[in-house]
């Protein structure tokens, strides 16, 4: 671990936090909205100067703060991040900013608080990808819900917000628990390990935990625990059930930020794995079935979907199931693969849901019947749509190419069947997403409403802007974010590897 | 000379980038800005040509060292992708006479799609279809090709659906792009496979190594490619896109189908073919289909009543022939015919519409005799042997029905079973469905019900629950025996549906597939 000075990734979660409040106190309107902004942007700076101080050489822990917070529990505020987590930090800052463009001028009541949770949550959520103590996780995990419950129930668009917020809500604590249990088990056991004093043996931290033996069928059940923890929030079948309600529910850019970043993989491939190695090379065939199926299964649901949110729900469901599958093929291409997919999630799936959100602010629907021949009068939001389109089913020359690439190519050299399977759900991704372009964006104009359309504002134009140029670089040059979690991703695959009998 | 390889697919991506930006900020747009956008495209292409040719001579005087490097792509692991260009041989060839077709074609589109709506979107694909192209036939690796084969892929989507207004126009385009997809997953896994059997994806660097590679492995190698190029040069069974594919404007239909585009199913198996002649399962696939679809394109061309239909059978037709002959080893040959095919056809589709006017007088002439009088081989040609709806019977309905099916699955089973809140997923658009959904509540409140839980635990408390006060109900104070015969008959009911359900084709195929899964991965 290299310790700073400097507390950086401290200001990052703080400074959107403080804001929060800032934003929310301000009585005028628009100068709170310029304020929530501006601080935003301003964490986005901070957030690419640590990816500039970041060594990508390095496999340890970096930027890393210690305090004592808890001292009689032995918790501690402990951040920190390497070459898995450091990307998702300005990911976040700029899915928050895009979030916020896109809601500038569509929140009727009580603007104030929803840009301030807007803030809070994208502190959180950095806070969430820092954490490096699994106490100091959870608490960010858990500090979640009160943004989203606020978000969805507040500002949602369908009748049943408020039910969707409760029903989402109830879904992560569900899986909380079983989170909260995994992290007790793991201090108690590290308590047995270093001489049976609890609490003065008692940890908590990631570094040390990862360090700590852990008995063969604790490993099982702490690696369950974690799996299911997370597999709600990831969502994986048959937990998903949250994600097309709420987008159906919730307002389009909170579901944007709720798709863009999948924090419950991302918990996948910080703890479950890592803190229980021989569980995970074990029951890796399990994760990749359960991959594959909910790859086929979000796919051809999505493939009867007739709503743009619910379908893009659903590709979301399937493209975490690829991911997955990736993850669980444990060699470096499908690792990598599945990084660079999550990283993709945070243009690609927001984007889309923000498109659907304008089309929605539009017209008052998503439905492919209320829709139809949108090409015509709106070629800049189709032109858009196509190629964040094009980047979630994987042609080369968008992001999502060299991500499907490394995950395939991993997954075929494990289990080569499901690499196939793997195969047949980027067919099937192509005719999901297609057909129901050429319903709602192709064909003539059946709807008079339809003609008098808006095209993309600039501010919409601009906040697209940003991630489609991404998905391009990112398209024709991986090798920038395959070098920065190179050595990182070879750190992960050694330790479970290494355990493996 | 080699570093002019890498400006060769270059500058039609450049070209296309300008043209795409500046329509999207409206600084080209309308007829006034459709010389700059033509001239844009044009030297664009025309340089990319010259600077083919020049390749070309310098390869002639052996001036080029085979392969050019310009830096890495892609590394993970063991896996390292550079992005590299073949600058002798065949490739070479192909591209000079490629590239001099494209720009001819760009020229001549100029005219063809004066102020038509689309005019800088046409220039837009067209220019980035020529720099997939070229990029498909020089790249050194497999990944590179692989990515031009895409993008020209997505561009035929993209002048298919040209008339995007048109609802044929946008099922075709929809319909080909998903059906070259399962080409495309040939694609990737022979990328996967070249990768972990000989370590390397350079095409040259395969070619060598399959040498020492056992028959099997070559042999499965071999075939993901050659899936990858049967579906791309619309071979059997992939033949019907060719005819869906007509769609779009003429110039694009002689770019994409007619000259450039469908060879490089042929192209990719001829680039191959030190591994392909390896393996004799893969040269037996290529003799069969090429045979057959020669044959089945020589029938179905025999009634086609239209000049672009029955170019397209000929097209076809004649790519039957290629594929036999690289089956039968006759490498050269299939080149030969390759260039002179593109040659031909270019011609031939870019004057079909003017053809028209050509033989205005002229009566058309009958069908032969010969298939005239057999009227079961006539209907088939006609019906282009039903191979559209086979596989919509096969493969479409199937995987449609089975969406369905989940679909209804997920709200209904699995939506409930987790116990939400409320069911929020339908959502009321009209009065009908409010009255209805009424009407269901009513009923289901006339029944007798002790609790009410919500979510897996309390469903299973109000179960419970309810199953006591029933009996208590039914078994206690109304007496034994009344229902039992009622209830015995709903059991089997109930049972016959199930039955139904999981005998249903796509149960039985999913079962097998489900099995083979798991099977696979223990």
């Amino acid at each position: 671990m290299i310790e700073t000075d400097f507390p950086l990734l401290s200001l990052i979660i703080v400074i959107p936090l403080l804001g929060a409040v800032l934003a929310g106190s301000i009585r005028n309107i628009d100068i709170s909205k310029q304020i929530a902004f501006f601080i935003a942007l301003f964490t986005l700076l901070l957030t690419i100067f640590a990816l500039l101080l970041f060594d990508a050489d390095k496999s340890e822990f970096q930027l890393v703060e210690r305090h004592p917070w808890i001292p009689i529990l032995n918790i501690e505020y402990l951040v920190g991040v390497d070459g898995i987590s450091v990307l998702f930090l300005p990911m976040t800052a700029i899915v928050t900013i895009i979030a916020m463009l896109a809601s500038w001028n569509a929140i009727s009541h009580s603007s104030r608080f929803h840009f301030a949770l807007l803030l809070a949550l994208e502190g959180i959520s950095i806070g969430i990808y820092c954490a490096l103590d699994t106490v100091l996780f959870f608490l960010f995990w858990e500090l979640t819900l009160p943004p989203f419950f606020f978000l969805i129930g507040l500002w949602g668009i369908g009748s049943q917000r408020r039910s969707a917020a409760m029903k989402y809500t109830l879904f992560m604590l569900a899986g909380g628990v079983t989170l909260l249990l995994a992290i007790i088990v793991l201090a108690t056991n590290h308590a047995t390990q270093a001489g049976g004093q609890i609490p003065n043996d008692l940890s908590f931290s990631l570094p040390v935990l990862l360090t700590t033996p852990l008995p063969h069928d604790l490993q099982t059940l702490v690696f369950l625990l974690l799996l299911f923890g997370f597999a709600v929030k990831s969502p994986l079948v048959p937990l998903h059930t949250w994600l097309p309600t709420v987008a159906m529910e919730g307002p389009a850019h909170v579901v944007a930020i709720l798709v863009g970043l999948k924090l419950g993989v991302y918990g996948i491939l910080r703890f479950t794995m890592p803190l229980a190695p021989v569980a995970a090379v074990e029951f890796s065939w399990v994760l990749s079935v359960i991959g594959a199926f909910t790859l086929i299964y979000g796919a051809l649901i999505a493939l009867q979907q007739t709503n743009l949110r619910r379908l893009l729900a659903y590709a979301s469901i399937s493209h975490v199931g690829l991911v997955m599958v990736g993850i669980a093929s444990l060699n470096m291409q499908g690792f990598q693969g599945a990084v660079f997919q999550l990283i993709n999630f945070t243009f690609v799936a927001s984007s889309l849901m923000l498109i659907a959100g304008f089309i929605q602010h539009r017209f008052g629907s998503t439905e492919a019947v209320h829709l139809g021949g949108l090409a015509k009068v709106m070629p800049k939001l189709t032109c858009f749509y196509f190629l964040f389109m094009l980047a979630s089913i994987g042609v080369p020359g968008t992001s999502g190419f060299p991500a499907e690439l490394l995950m395939i190519v991993g997954a075929l050299g494990t289990h080569s069947v499901l690499g196939v399977a793997a195969l047949f759900g980027a067919i099937l991704g192509a005719a999901y997403m297609l057909s129901f372009t050429r319903k709602t964006f192709f064909g003539p104009i059946v709807h008079n409403y339809v003609n008098q359309a808006i095209d993309l504002q600039p501010r919409e134009i601009i906040l697209l802007l940003i991630p489609a140029l991404l998905i391009l670089w990112f398209g024709l040059y991986p090798d920038y974010i395959l070098n920065i979690n190179q050595v990182s991703s070879e750190a992960w695959l050694s330790r479970l590897i290494t355990k493996t009998p | 000379m080699d570093f002019l390889v890498a400006f060769i697919p270059l500058l039609p991506f450049i070209a296309a980038a300008i043209i795409g930006f500046g329509n999207l900020f409206n600084y080209i747009d309308g007829v006034q800005s459709e010389r700059i956008t033509a001239v844009i495209a044009k030297s664009a292409i025309t340089l990319s040509c010259l600077l083919a040719i020049a390749l070309l001579a310098a390869d002639l005087m052996a001036l080029n060292s085979g392969i050019f490097i310009v830096g890495q792509w892609l590394s993970s692991g063991n896996l390292s992708i550079e992005l590299n260009f073949i600058s002798t041989g065949f490739s070479v060839i192909v591209a000079a006479l490629f590239s001099i077709i494209l720009a001819v074609i760009t020229h001549f589109s100029m005219n063809y799609i004066h102020s038509e709506a689309g005019f800088h979107r046409f220039y837009f694909v067209l220019s980035l279809f020529s720099s997939g192209m070229l990029l498909l036939i020089l790249s050194g690796n497999a990944a590179g090709t692989f990515i031009g084969w895409e993008i020209a892929g997505l561009c035929s989507y993209l002048l298919i659906s040209f008339a995007y207004d048109r609802p044929v126009a946008a099922i075709n385009a929809t319909r080909v792009f998903v059906t070259n997809r399962i080409g495309d997953a040939g694609f990737i896994l022979g990328i996967a496979l070249s990768f972990y059997f000989s370590g390397t994806i350079d095409w040259v660097r395969l070619n060598e190594i399959s040498e020492t590679l056992a028959t099997p492995t070559v042999t499965v190698i071999s075939l993901a490619f050659v899936i990858a190029a049967i579906a791309k040069s619309a071979q059997l069974p992939f033949t019907p896109w060719l005819a869906r594919a007509m769609e779009g404007p003429t110039p694009s239909s002689a770019v994409f189908y007619g000259a450039v585009m469908i060879h490089s199913g042929v192209f990719l198996v001829i680039l191959l073919h030190p591994m392909i002649e390896k393996a004799p399962l893969a040269m037996a696939l290529l003799v069969v289909v090429g045979l057959f679809t020669a044959i089945y394109s020589f029938i179905v061309g025999l009634t086609q009543t239209d000049v672009k239909s029955s170019v397209c059978f000929a097209i076809s037709g004649q790519l039957g022939l290629m594929f036999l002959e690289c089956g039968l080893g006759l490498w050269e040959l299939a080149t030969w015919h390759l260039c002179a095919h593109a040659i031909v056809r270019c011609y031939q589709v870019l004057t079909a519409p003017s053809f028209l006017f050509y033989v205005h007088r002229n009566p058309m002439k009958l069908v032969t005799p010969y298939i005239a009088n057999k009227r079961w081989l006539y209907i088939a040609s006609l019906q282009r042997f039903w191979l559209d709806p086979i596989a919509d019977r096969t493969l479409v309905r199937p995987i449609n029905g089975l969406g369905h099916d989940l679909d209804r699955f997920d709200k209904n089973i699995i939506d409930r079973a987790m116990g939400a809140p409320v069911s929020t997923n339908y959502t009321i658009s009209s009065l009908t469905q409010l009255e209805k959904n009424l009407d269901k509540k009513a009923q289901h409140e006339i029944q007798v019900e002790f609790v009410r839980g919500s979510g897996m635990v309390g469903k299973l408390f109000e179960w419970i629950a309810n199953i006591m006060s029933w009996f208590e109900d039914r078994l206690v104070l109304r007496g034994i025996g009344m229902d039992m015969v009622g209830i015995g008959s709903k059991l089997g009911q109930a049972a016959i549906t199930f039955e139904q359900f999981i005998l249903k084709p796509r149960y039985l195929v999913l079962f097998v597939f489900i099995v083979l899964m798991i099977a696979a991965s223990i």
